[in-house]
């Protein structure tokens, strides 16, 4: 295999090197301490946000890794790909601003895919933490951004150009002095500056919450002893779980809708020991649409699918990923060259926890779902009533099924993204919502059926200007397959006037047009 | 005693139902003496344990007094009735009305998980069934102007499909009605003259709040209790009123205020969390008496500890709250709440909670608890876990032979078995095992308080811990101590803390009104005007309540325009007579820098919500024990773990209420009182004072 990239570069370390100074005890409290200081961070940041997508959306993560990089304690209801993004986001900032130049004050931001989380519609911003004048770790959150100008996300993007504005890795604050050549650049850029750079300032906020948290601790202890601690046992619980699983070559594959053929994403996951490595060799090429997926993204939702399954309830940092690496050809559409675009990447990222269940489908069926969906969006900009708009919705889709129970209807998976309220919406947008239900259906058939996906309609409000529009939908072709025996869900579909039309364009659309967004069902479990 | 001689007194009487005891508090005014009764909850018919509490404690203020019934001035109360009703599912059959397109709207939620990894988790079921749901053909925008008129035919629509549902309430929650009130109002009236034996219930009632789906679960939460709580008010204000004819009840509702029955029966869902806002109000009254004003009052029960950091007499007030959850210490995980109540930091570690080694070799305590059956290994009712009262006992904080006045005898034999095999997979001897359960739990709990005290810029050595419950008093003063809180206070009847809070609060009346409007359009004038009709119409409530003097303060919530969450800032009311916009400004920029370090560039200033709270002076209510609880039982000794020598050593024990006011104990030290134990395991100085209230002062931290 040639050009293969290994994300996860991070040396492992000796799981089995003796104890630490650490008692059961002490470290659970430390421990405990360390994950709610995040947590305080992130109710920060969502307090001070600007944007639904934070509050309402929950698109958004923080993490805190130590002078290395490596995450040693996340949010709890951080999203899962941006998870296993940041700790890689703060490593190449320290590959670029050698740690020993980093003063307090600084904050970096950026928005590259490669470099960040795998689209330019997510920024993330890096906060060096320190403690008594010394550099401890890091503070990093990322999270969607309203707009990010350029043309509004959508598949049709074929350049990374078209996507919006590129930051590249840069400082915001330096010494607590803002940046203000940026700040204007970004300000000029983007269509709702006081929302963008609200959120901006918003993380900021959290940032800086999470290292005034942390003083009191640093004062009983090292976060590096501690740090080094917590990730041992976190890599020690996921080889454990991995060393219970019979070595072997596991195969799956998945099916994206694609565009002018389906996109395929061929699965080789192989147990060996207490490691997995994931090779997505087969899986098809990149495209000049935005569904292309940088590689730390397509390790972040991987690394999630086998977390969830083996062992959710283990505290996650960078000792859970450390037995787990991926990879994929340069060039297919897990492992993208620049100038890819990537707007919709998390349609493709999304189905990688399910290409891990299915792979597992022999050796564990009762601990894995059916297929589902990823969510959708509806992103809508313009003009109304003197004011500018730019709004993103997410609609969730139906889950698969298990042996347990049906599937989830209406819900967020492998993504935790919440709606937007209905009348926030229509007080954002020139919208009036018809309908938001339940697709009653749609889930496959089963001993326990799949999960309902959602009827969205709206209507452009009669005395609203034209509405640019960009719907990001999927499996729309391709229905969610169902395990054991179980039926497939329904597939998606979008409805322009009472026409089906294809996602994939963003649509200018006129007062009085009505829409209607179908997500799809989930697969069922079990011959019915 | 000859009451003749006392025709100026009052007798007030608070009740609170739990989910296992009914307490009751009997007080004479203004000397503040109290008697105390407890009787086991009727949950069949609540009003029972009421009516046997109330004729107990009328009955032993007689015996102590002579007849005084008929001094009863009011009847104070508070249950958890509406919490039981949701979480055990047992509400009444309910019906919801809401806008076209929007009957899913309960099961749809917000559409995530409330944990990411966990594939096996239970989502909460909405209270209200899919088929009992109606939509109505009606349309207010955003702005709550009307797009689709409500038409009598569709009235006629709503009434018909809901006689074929029946059900017992109804809710109702239309799109955009935070806004405009008219179209749920008009199918109220519609229901009310169509369906009269129905209760209604309306959203923009209860939370004038954009979200419909908080909204909404909000006001279903109130229409599925709402008959049972106005049928059990009913019944119990003709209880009382055969005691008494006339004499008022009142209702403790979650934010620390009081209403009337007739408003309790209307809006049971305010009343949601009185339980716990009346044990924070008994500790803010204690904290008055002592003259302390920056208080963690902390309480620890069977299941959980809570704490409430209360600063200047005011505990903190929030707006969301949960309840009912699947998993009761996951956000997310239960039914959203919109209603104003005392913000509580809440842990799941109480006496029960279970301490076991997870799969990280580690050690966990709780949230998973022994309840009382078969309860603690010490208990002998069959439990094998470790749980936090068997770590209590082996550590001597609890005796053996003196639990719940020696009611109850703990078994040490099988707590030891429990720590050794807990010991055991930790790789750790028992007593650190064993001491170790109760640090874990200490510390969450310091944790837990250590953010909520510094988020206001506060510093926890300048605070007083106030302790209650049956395991706050074991636990307190090394939460204390982590926290470097120098002094803490157990008061009398810790035990009847919630009837204590409830006969303390001063009377108050909140209101409050929503017009989201950028500081610089603030129309000055109007805000005013709206000030003053509602400081009119609130005084005559307040005087009505027998307050005479009254303090008015104005709170505004803002926001920088674009944010989802408010911060409150607050200042008297004559702040705003001059220069209001700037005033005000100053002091949401203040609290803004105080809370996230920067304010915001070229971002303009929003306010929310207009409050005006009336009370009357806080003076703080004095208690003393009606009854002569000074007894002499010699001090006895045992061995005790002092973890700061990480060693056992023998210390003195006495009966609380053997020790005269004004006696200065030297810790470490253990005073027992049949509902709780108070463990100082470190050098202090325990003082009793005049009222019989401990007052621990720690010596050594480290």
């Amino acid at each position: 295999m040639n050009s293969v990239e290994r994300v996860n570069n991070i040396k492992a370390e000796d799981v089995s090197a003796a104890q630490s100074g650490f008692d059961p005890i002490e470290l659970e409290i430390y421990w405990k301490r360390l994950i709610s200081i995040v947590d305080e961070a992130a109710a920060a940041f969502v307090r001070t946000c600007f944007s639904t997508l934070v509050r309402d959306g929950n698109d958004f993560a923080i993490v805190l890794t130590d002078t290395k990089g490596r995450s040693l304690a996340q949010s709890t209801m951080s999203l899962p790909g941006f998870i296993g993004c940041l700790p890689a986001t703060v490593r190449h900032f320290i590959d670029l601003y050698p740690i020993e130049t980093i003063k307090q004050g600084d904050v970096f931001i950026t928005n590259d895919p490669w470099k960040a989380s795998g689209h330019v519609h997510d920024v993330t911003t890096v906060m060096p933490l320190f403690h008594r004048d010394e550099l401890v770790g890091f503070a990093a959150v990322v999270s969607h951004l309203p707009d990010i100008g350029g043309k509004l996300r959508s598949n049709s993007s074929r350049e990374i150009y078209e996507e919006g504005l590129q930051i590249p890795m840069m400082k915001l604050l330096d010494e607590g002095k803002p940046n203000n050549i940026l700040i204007r650049m970004i300000t000029q850029n983007i269509r709702v500056p006081e929302q963008g750079m609200g959120d901006i300032w918003a993380q900021v906020a959290g940032c800086r919450t999470m290292g005034e948290r942390l003083q009191g601790l640093l004062e009983v202890v090292s976060l590096d002893e501690l740090g080094a601690e917590v990730r041992r046992r976190s890599e020690k619980a996921m080889r454990d779980a991995i060393r219970a699983i019979p070595d072997g070559v596991y195969h799956s594959q998945v099916q994206h809708d694609g565009f002018e053929e389906p996109v395929i994403i061929k699965c080789a996951l192989t147990v060996k020991g207490d490691e997995i490595e994931i090779d997505y060799t087969g899986t098809s090429d990149q495209l000049p649409y935005a569904l292309n997926v940088v590689p730390i993204y397509t390790f972040a939702y991987t690394v999630y699918g086998i977390k969830a399954v083996l062992c959710p309830d283990i505290p996650n940092n960078e000792g859970s990923f450390i037995p787990i690496k991926t990879s994929a050809p340069e060039g297919s559409l897990l492992n993208p060259s620049y100038p890819a675009a990537s707007g919709g990447r998390s349609a493709i990222g999304h189905l990688l926890p399910y290409a891990v269940f299915q792979a597992w489908e022999a050796v564990m069926p009762d601990r894995i779902w059916a297929a589902g969906s990823p969510n959708s969006s509806l992103t809508m900009s313009g003009e109304y009533r003197s004011k500018r708009f730019a709004v993103v919705n997410f609609l969730n889709a139906g889950q698969g099924a298990n042996a347990k129970r049906k599937g989830f209807s209406a819900t967020s998976f492998p993504a935790n993204l919440g709606n937007t309220p209905v009348e926030m919406m229509e007080t954002l947008a020139p919208i009036r919502v018809l309908r938001r239900e339940l697709r009653c259906g749609s889930g496959g058939t089963g001993t326990h059926e799949g999960g309902s996906g959602l009827s969205f309609e709206f209507q452009i409000m009669d005395d609203a200007p034209d509405v640019m529009t960009s719907f990001l939908m999927t499996q729309c072709k391709s229905p969610t397959k169902g395990l054991a025996g179980g039926g497939a869900g329904k597939p998606g579909q979008l409805l322009l006037n009472g026409e089906r039309i294809d996602p994939t364009m963003p649509r200018v659309l006129k007062a009085g047009d009505r829409v209607l967004m179908e997500t799809a069902g989930g697969g069922g479990y079990g011959t019915a | 005693m000859n009451e003749t001689n006392h025709d100026h007194e009052r007798l007030r009487v608070a009740v609170d139902i739990g989910g296992t005891f009914t307490d009751g508090v009997a007080t004479m005014e203004p000397a503040g003496h109290i008697w105390v009764a407890k009787s086991p909850t009727t949950p069949a018919d609540p009003g029972q344990a009421v009516s046997t509490v109330l004729e107990d404690l009328l009955r032993q203020v007689d015996e102590t007094l002579g007849a005084c019934s008929e001094k009863l001035q009011e009847v104070v109360h508070g249950t958890t009735l509406i919490t039981n009703t949701l979480i055990e599912r047992k509400g009444v059959k309910t019906a919801l009305v809401t806008t076209k397109g929007m009957k899913d709207m309960l099961d749809i939620g917000r559409e995530w998980r409330y944990d990411i990894y966990d594939l096996n988790i239970e989502l909460p079921q909405p209270l209200i069934d899919g088929d009992s749901r109606v939509e109505v053909d009606a349309r207010l925008d955003a702005r709550g102007e009307e797009l689709d008129p409500l038409s009598d035919e569709a009235l006629d629509g709503v009434v018909r499909e809901l006689s074929a549902i029946d059900a017992d309430s109804i809710a109702v929650s239309l799109l955009h009605s935070y806004n405009n009130t008219e179209h749920e109002r008009r199918v109220a009236e519609k229901l009310q003259a169509a369906m009269p034996d129905k209760a209604v219930s309306l959203s923009s009632d209860l939370a004038r709040e954009i979200k419909e789906f908080e909204r909404t679960s909000t006001v279903a939460a109130n229409a599925y209790v709402k008959p049972i709580v106005a049928r059990y008010l009913h019944e119990l204000d003709g209880r009382i009123g055969s005691v008494k004819e006339g004499t008022p009840l009142r209702v403790m509702v979650s934010s620390g205020g009081f209403c009337s029955a007739k408003t309790g029966a209307e809006s049971p869902i305010l009343l949601l969390e009185s339980g716990p806002a009346a044990g924070v109000l008994s500790a803010l009254n204690t904290a008055q008496q002592v003259g302390v004003d920056q208080v963690l009052a902390f309480d620890m029960g069977g299941t959980t500890a809570k704490a409430c950091v209360a600063v200047d007499g005011e505990a903190p007030v929030t707006h969301s709250f949960e309840c009912a959850r699947v998993e009761r210490f996951k956000r997310g995980s239960g039914l959203p709440i919109l209603i104003p109540s005392i913000e509580l930091i809440e842990i799941g570690a109480g006496g029960g909670s279970i301490a076991l080694c997870n799969r990280m070799g580690l050690l966990n305590v709780g949230p998973e608890s022994s309840g009382s059956v078969p309860g603690p290994a010490c208990y002998g009712r069959g439990g094998t876990d470790m749980t936090v009262t068997d770590a209590d006992l082996l550590l001597g904080f609890l005796s053996s032979k003196n639990f719940l006045g020696g009611d109850m005898h703990l078994d040490v034999d099988a707590a030891q078995a429990a720590a050794e095999r807990l010991a055991g997979q930790l790789g750790v001897t028992a007593i650190d095992a064993t001491w170790g359960i109760c640090n874990i739990v200490n510390e969450n709990m310091a944790s837990a308080a250590r953010i909520h005290i510094a988020e206001n810029g506060h510093d926890p050595r300048d605070f007083t811990m106030i302790a209650t419950g049956g395991a706050g008093p074991v636990h307190a003063v090394d939460v204390a101590r982590k926290l470097r809180i120098p002094r803490v206070i157990i008061p009398i009847a810790a035990g009847a803390g919630s009837c204590l809070g409830m006969l303390a609060a001063p009377p108050r009346i909140d209101r409050s009104w929503s017009s989201p409007k950028r500081l610089t359009d603030v129309d000055w004038l109007e805000v005013a005007g709206n000030l003053e009709v509602m400081r009119k119409d609130a005084l005559t409530e307040l005087q009505a309540a027998g307050a005479t003097e009254i303090e008015w303060s104005v709170g505004a919530e803002m926001r920088y325009e674009g944010q989802g969450a408010e911060i409150s800032v607050g200042m008297p009311l004559e702040a705003l007579s001059s220069k209001p916009g700037v005033t005000i400004e100053d002091a949401f920029e203040a609290q803004y820098k105080k809370l996230y370090g920067r304010l915001v560039p070229d971002a303009a200033v929003q306010v929310i919500t207009w409050r005006l709270v009336g009370r009357a002076p806080n003076t703080g209510q004095k208690f003393e024990w009606g009854d002569n609880r000074i007894r002499t039982t010699p001090a006895g000794s045992r061995s005790i773990y002092l973890p700061l020598r990480k060693a056992y050593a023998e210390v003195p024990v006495h009966d609380r209420y053997s020790v005269p006011a004004g006696t200065t104990l030297q810790g470490p030290l253990i005073l027992e009182e049949r509902e709780s134990t108070i463990v100082v395991a470190v050098e202090a100085d325990v003082t009793i004072l005049a009222d019989l209230t401990v007052s621990v002062t720690i010596k050594e931290f480290d």
